[in-house]
Order: structure tokens, then sequence, then C-alpha cells
């Protein structure tokens, strides 16, 4: 017995000093990957927002940079200006007012929805109830829809998302949860126990907006009334809406097949008139709520498959179907046009 | 040093326990136990040094995988790109599997009596898995391979790992034997996440680190196992040929049959805890941050409340306290359904959860360990498993089908009914002595 506790304390005195070890290394790597290549520009040089449509995006560069904010010509993303304020999971902007969703990791993790204007001064802070997945500002900046996830306990499975919608000018949740919808399919009421909503896109009256909801597998898109509190089903295989400048169609991205794993997704523009869809030239999985550049321009982001890290890219690809998808800007996530 | 904060939290647990319970008064504990004088030694001997060491074991395996079942949704959403609902198609395809292998695990360690071998076979694979996940990196067909195995790991080990704290324990105290295991268990599943976000804190997105510390957690694991933990056989002179028929013959005993049905009934008739938050997060005006503590707080009454329940239940009658637990639910469910939404109330329904995983889950093992033949121990216990482990599932099912039908209010009140009526049935066919 003797012999077998001198084997098991020797043991654990090796593990300790190998994990300790290990951990040691990947602390000082992250403290080396946030001191190399410090690129910091000052914040307020209008110099570098020229007449040309300029992006605000979150860095995934693998430096000090790593999650920051930063505006981009389009022109020349390289000339690319860092906020030092922020540093979000994800952002949106819109007329004067924008919303970056952090987490701050801890022994429990807390992640918060920061309110800020277009001199990114944050001006409210909002709790989240889980993890960061989309955000998005009405085009007037009064609104902001925030989806994240909530997971439970169980090893691994358990996810589902709460979406919320966010007076940007109180600073305070206008519908905490849009499960409190109502949703209408044709003449029925749509509420299945496992309802989810994700993917808010707001129409130019904020009143109305667009979003997922999902249930037993499967999506669908509706059509939100906030005021009214109700929701209506156009159409199911919409994922992840996002609406066009001038209203009349919606990016999407849907289902590619059924494979085990994870989903395969295509982007994909639905007009809303004639509800009739077309794929766009990227064929690559897509898994993010794109925005548009312009009328006739849609951007979203890939990670960087080959290079083993966090890096993305930024890409852009015409909406009617046509072109090939180009680099937009790289290394940059939650890409959005700069519009204080 | 989380070790030993473990092993304070459990001693402490234990503590708690110095005087004799009531239940050492009762015609069926033994009288030895009720001296005044309760040292480390008498308390070892009265629960065997066996199962102090397969609670150390699960201890230090909860450690490393509770580690990264903190980190997964994370892992998986914002490295690998899984969605939600990608996700819950993977784990439904475990469940179903961990079924299947839970019983030929249980078959395979009562076939000659190798119950240690399998358990350890069992976490050795879900330690290599930990190796397994450091070496996916991003890639993620081998990631969802890796974590299939894993939750094979876990099937094949439970029920040889039950049937040797049953078997390493005097019969007078396996529910109590079960506790303190089940207390060391939930340590373990307390601590890991807290020494998860500890690196994520000082080492942002070093998710390598996470599995590296876990890996060597499980190692440790497998080691106090190997090292520490004897082989108890269950078979009298030879060991037995068991098979497939004979252990499906188990049910030809009553008292087993009527164990497996009382428990399945009952469990056909649970709210899984993931619905419990959900009501609770409805009705109760809570900041979202504190709402990763919910299940935190039904874990510490767990670990608090699992030797005391164990302790009570091998005094007044194992099958009492098991009912009595799934009353602490009702009671849970009451006070979501129709208490003032407060914070009292909230608590109060946490810790009954607590409380009711404390007097069911072990004390079911216990009970099982008392019907079923010691050489088709892990087989039986398997077998009681697997029935409520799939009526759990199926009860999830039938309640959200309720929840849309009938509204969530009149979705608990159904629970509350039949499981008051699954109380009363169990109660006259669970096996009577017990």
């Amino acid at each position: 017995m003797r012999g077998r506790m001198l084997a098991f304390v020797g043991l654990c005195s090796v593990c300790a000093l190998a994990a300790g070890a290990y951990v040691r290394h990947a602390i000082r790597r992250a403290e080396q990957a946030g001191s190399a290549g410090e690129t910091v520009a000052a914040n307020g040089d209008r110099g570098l927002r020229p007449s040309g449509t300029t992006v605000l995006f979150r860095s995934t560069a693998m430096d000090s940079s790593y999650g920051r904010l930063a505006l981009a010509p389009i022109e020349d993303p390289s000339r690319r200006q860092l906020v030092p304020t922020l540093s979000c999971e994800r952002v949106d902007f819109a007329s004067g007012r924008g919303v970056c969703l952090t987490a701050a990791r801890g022994v429990v993790t807390t992640y918060a929805a920061v309110v800020f204007d277009q001199d990114f001064q944050p001006l409210f802070t909002l709790a989240l109830a889980g993890a960061p997945s989309r955000v998005r500002v009405s085009a007037d900046g009064a609104f902001a829809a925030v989806t994240v996830f909530v997971s439970g306990h169980s090893y691994g499975g358990d996810f589902s998302t709460v979406t919320s919608i966010i007076d940007l000018h109180r600073g305070d949740y206008v519908v905490p949860n849009l499960e409190q919808f109502t949703v209408w399919n044709e003449a029925e009421r749509f509420d299945a126990v496992d309802r989810n909503f994700w993917g808010v896109t707001f129409a130019r009256n904020p009143d109305t907006f667009y979003a997922t909801v999902g249930s037993s597998g499967r999506t669908y898109l509706i059509k939100g009334a906030a005021g009214e509190r109700e929701a209506r089903i156009m159409r199911d295989g919409v994922e992840c809406p996002s609406l066009s400048p001038d209203n009349r169609r919606v990016a999407f991205k849907r289902r590619d097949g059924n494979a085990v794993g994870p989903v395969r997704w295509r982007l994909s523009v639905l007009d809303l008139d004639s509800l009739r869809d077309v794929g766009l030239a990227e064929t690559r999985n897509v898994d993010d709520q794109v925005a548009w550049l312009d009328n006739d321009r849609v951007m979203y982001t890939l990670p960087n498959a080959e290079s083993g890290t966090a890096e993305t890219t930024t890409w852009v690809v015409p909406a009617n179907g046509g072109g090939e998808p180009a680099v937009l800007v790289p290394l940059a996530s939650s890409t959005v046009v700069w519009s204080p | 040093m989380h070790l030993s904060t473990a092993r304070r939290a459990v001693n402490d647990a234990l503590l708690s326990l110095a005087q004799p319970g009531p239940g050492s008064e009762t015609p069926l504990a033994p009288p030895s136990d009720s001296s005044g004088a309760q040292t480390t030694a008498g308390w070892t001997k009265r629960i065997g040094r066996n199962v102090l060491f397969l609670g150390l074991t699960s201890l230090l395996t909860d450690v490393s995988s509770e580690m990264v079942t903190a980190v997964l949704p994370l892992y998986l959403t914002f490295v690998l790109h899984f969605t939600p609902l990608a996700f819950g198609f993977v784990d439904g395809l475990y469940q179903g599997t961990s079924a299947l292998i839970r019983l030929w695990g249980g078959l395979i360690a009562d076939r000659g009596d190798r119950r240690k071998e399998v358990a350890a076979a069992g976490y050795a694979a879900s330690a290599l898995c930990k190796l397994g996940l450091w070496l996916s990196g991003t890639l993620w067909l081998p990631t969802t391979v890796v974590l299939f195995v894993d939750r094979l790991g876990k099937g094949m080990r439970t029920p040889p790992r039950d049937a040797l704290i049953a078997l390493s324990s005097p019969r007078a105290h396996v529910a109590e034997a079960f506790g303190v295991h089940r207390a060391m268990d939930t340590a373990g599943a307390l601590i890991g996440p807290l020494l998860a976000f500890a690196i994520l804190a000082r080492a942002p997105a070093a998710f390598d680190a996470i599995f590296m510390v876990s890996f060597v957690f499980a190692i440790l694991g497998v080691a106090a196992l190997l090292l520490f933990v004897e082989n108890r056989g269950g078979s009298i002179d030879t060991p037995a040929a068991v098979t497939w028929p004979s252990a499906i013959a188990l049910l030809r005993s009553a008292d087993f049959r009527a164990l497996t049905l009382g428990a399945t009934l009952l469990s056909l008739c649970t709210v899984s805890d993931g619905f419990v938050y959900l009501v609770i997060q409805r009705r109760v005006d809570l900041a979202p941050s504190l709402f990763p503590l919910l299940p935190v707080v039904v874990a510490l009454a767990y670990l608090v409340l699992a030797v005391p329940a164990g302790r009570v239940a091998d005094g007044l009658g194992r099958s009492r306290i098991l009912l009595l637990g799934y009353g602490a639910l009702i009671a849970a469910y009451v006070l979501l359904a129709w208490a003032n939404p407060s914070r009292p109330a909230l608590l109060g329904s946490l810790l009954l959860v607590g409380g009711y995983y404390a007097a069911t889950d072990g004390v079911l093992m216990a009970m099982t360990s008392r019907v079923v033949p010691a050489d088709r121990l892990a087989s039986g216990m398997a077998l009681v498993t697997t029935g409520t482990v799939g009526a759990r599932l199926l009860g999830s099912i039938v309640f959200g089908s309720a929840w849309s039908w009938f509204g969530p209010e009149n979705a608990v009140r159904l629970f509350l009914f039949a499981l008051g009526a699954a109380i009363a049935v169990a109660a006259v066919i669970l096996p009577r002595g017990e």
C-alpha cells in the first residue's frame, strides 16, 4: 500500500509540474501575442475617414488588435485604424449608435452589450444571458436586436437562443425575449416549446423586423411587428436574414444537405415581392449574418481555415447570383458599413 | 490545491454527520455505528476504503470532464463554428449509443468478474479522448468522433463502477457508501468549471491548455483506480457465464422487475432540469449573469445532502427515502408553479432539486444492489439505468409537447399529478424491506 501511495504521489507531482508548465506556456503565449505588432492609431483622425465607403469591423489579426474594433476604407483596407476603447465578439452600427457584444472571461464568464456613440464612447452596458451570436442596429439607430446562446448544464448539448430588443437611447430592454411574441403560421398560432428566435434584421421603420424562428430542426423566416408583439411566418428554410438597404430583398443562409456534424449553408437572396430566391456565387459554407455593402453587394466572414487560428476574412459577392466572391477586408469579422 | 479544496468540501459534508443520524436507532441498522467516536478510521471501516478510492477516481475524472463540458459550448460555436441545432442532432445520436454501450459494459464486467478492468477501460478511453481533443485542433470531424468515444467510455464504466461500490461496502451501509461516492463525484464536477475558467481568464482562448490539464486529471483518475481500487468478485465459486439472456432474465425476479418498473415510472414523470431552469427564467426576475449559477446551487445542495440522505436511507429504508426524494421534487414544482416568484422561493426550489438528486441517484443503485445477485450486479444496474434514462428522455419529449398544447402552467400541473400518481404506485410496488 505504501509503495502504491508513493507511486501515486509521485505521479501527482509529475502531472502537476507538466500541467503547470503547459498552462504557463499558454499564458506566456497569450501575453506575447498581446505585445507583438502594436499597430494602434489614435482615434478621431478624420483623415482616415475618406470620401469613399468605410467599414467598421472587429480585427481578427493574431496580435494585440485581436477582438478590437477598427475602421478601414474599402479601397485600401490595409489602412485600418484601431478603436482604442472597444473589444467585441460582434458589432453593428447605424446613425450614431453602435452595439458591441463583449465577453469577460472569468470564473463565471459574463457577457454584455455595450451601447456606444459615434466617438466609440460607451453609453450603456446591459448584461447578456449567454454567449453573443448576432447583433443588428436599426437604420435610424433607435433599436438593436441581440441574439445570444444560452447553454444548459448537460454535456455539450442543450443549446438554445435568446433574442432581445434594446432601446439604444434609453439603454434598456424593450423586449427581453422575442419568445414572448405571438407567432402566426397562416391562421394558426405557432408555439412549439422548442421555439428559438435568432438573427433579427430591422426594416427602415424599425417597428417591422425580420428574423429566424427555429423548431424541431426546421427554420422559418418571420416578419414581426414589435408594437403588436406579433410575428408571422413567411416561408421556411431561411436563417439569419439581412434586409437590403432598399428593403426589397433579404439575404440569408440556406441549409445545404443534411450531413451529420456541422450544417453547411449557402448564401441566397430572397425577393420579398415574388418570394423567389437566388443562390449567390459564394459556394463555401458561410455561417454568418451577412451585411449589405450597398444595394448590389453583400459581405460576410469566413474563417481562414488553413491558418489553424481564429483568423477570418471578410468577403464580398454580388447579390444577384452573378460574379465571384472577392476579399473585402483581410483579418476582419462582423464587418458593417460605417455611417456616422 | 484544487484537490484539497474538494477534499475539504467533502469533509465538511461528512463532518455534519458527526453524530449518529436518526436512522441508526431503527432496527434495520446494526447498532455498531452508533458509537460516539466517529473517527476517520471507524468511518472508513464502515464505508470501505475501496469506496473512498472509487470516489477519488470519480472526483479526479469529473474535474477532468467538467473542465471540458464547461467550455465546450464556447469551443464548438466560436472555434469550430457548430450551430446549436447541429450539435443537438449529434447529441441525440450519443444518447442512443450510450444506452447500448452501458448494457454491454455491465455484461462484460460481470462476465468473469472483470468489473475493475472494464471500469478502468472506460476511464482510460475518456482520458485518451482528452488527449484526442487536444490533437484534433480545429478539425470538426475528429472532435465529434472524440466526443462520441468519450460518451462511450462514460457509458461503459458507470455500471461496473457502481457494482464495485456496492460490492465494496457492507450491505447495511450501501446507500451511505453511494452517498459518499456521489458527494466526491459532485465535488469534482464543481471544481472542473472553476479551473477551466481560471485558465481562460489568464490565457484567453487557450482551449489547448484546458484540454491538456483535463487530460492530466483524467490520468490521475485512472491511476487512482488502478493503484488503489481492489476488484471485488461477485460470484461465489466459478465465474458465471453471464450472457445477454441471463442478464435479461434478471427481470424474471419479481423484486428486480418491480424496482425497474417503479424507477422507470418515476423517471417518466420527471421534468428535466433544463425545463426547471427555463421556468425559473420566465418567472423570476434574475440578472442574466446569475443564470449560470443555478446548476451550481443544485450541485452544492446535492454535494452536501448526498451523504446524509444515504445514511438516513440505510436507517429508515431506502425506498422510503427514494420516494421522499421524489416528494422533494413535487415540492420544488409546486414552488415553481404557484409560489410568489421571489428569490427565496427560487432558492428553495433549487435546494429541493438538489435534495431530490441526493435522495434518489445513489439510493436507487443501492436498492438495485440489494435485489440483484452479486454475479450479475453490473448488468442489473445497467438495465435499471437504461430504463430510467430512457424514461427521462421520453418524459422530456412529453413535457415539451404538453407545454406547446396546454401551456407551461398546465404542463407543470400535469406532471405534478402524474408524479404524484407514480409515487403512489411506486410506494405499493417497490420491494418491501428496502
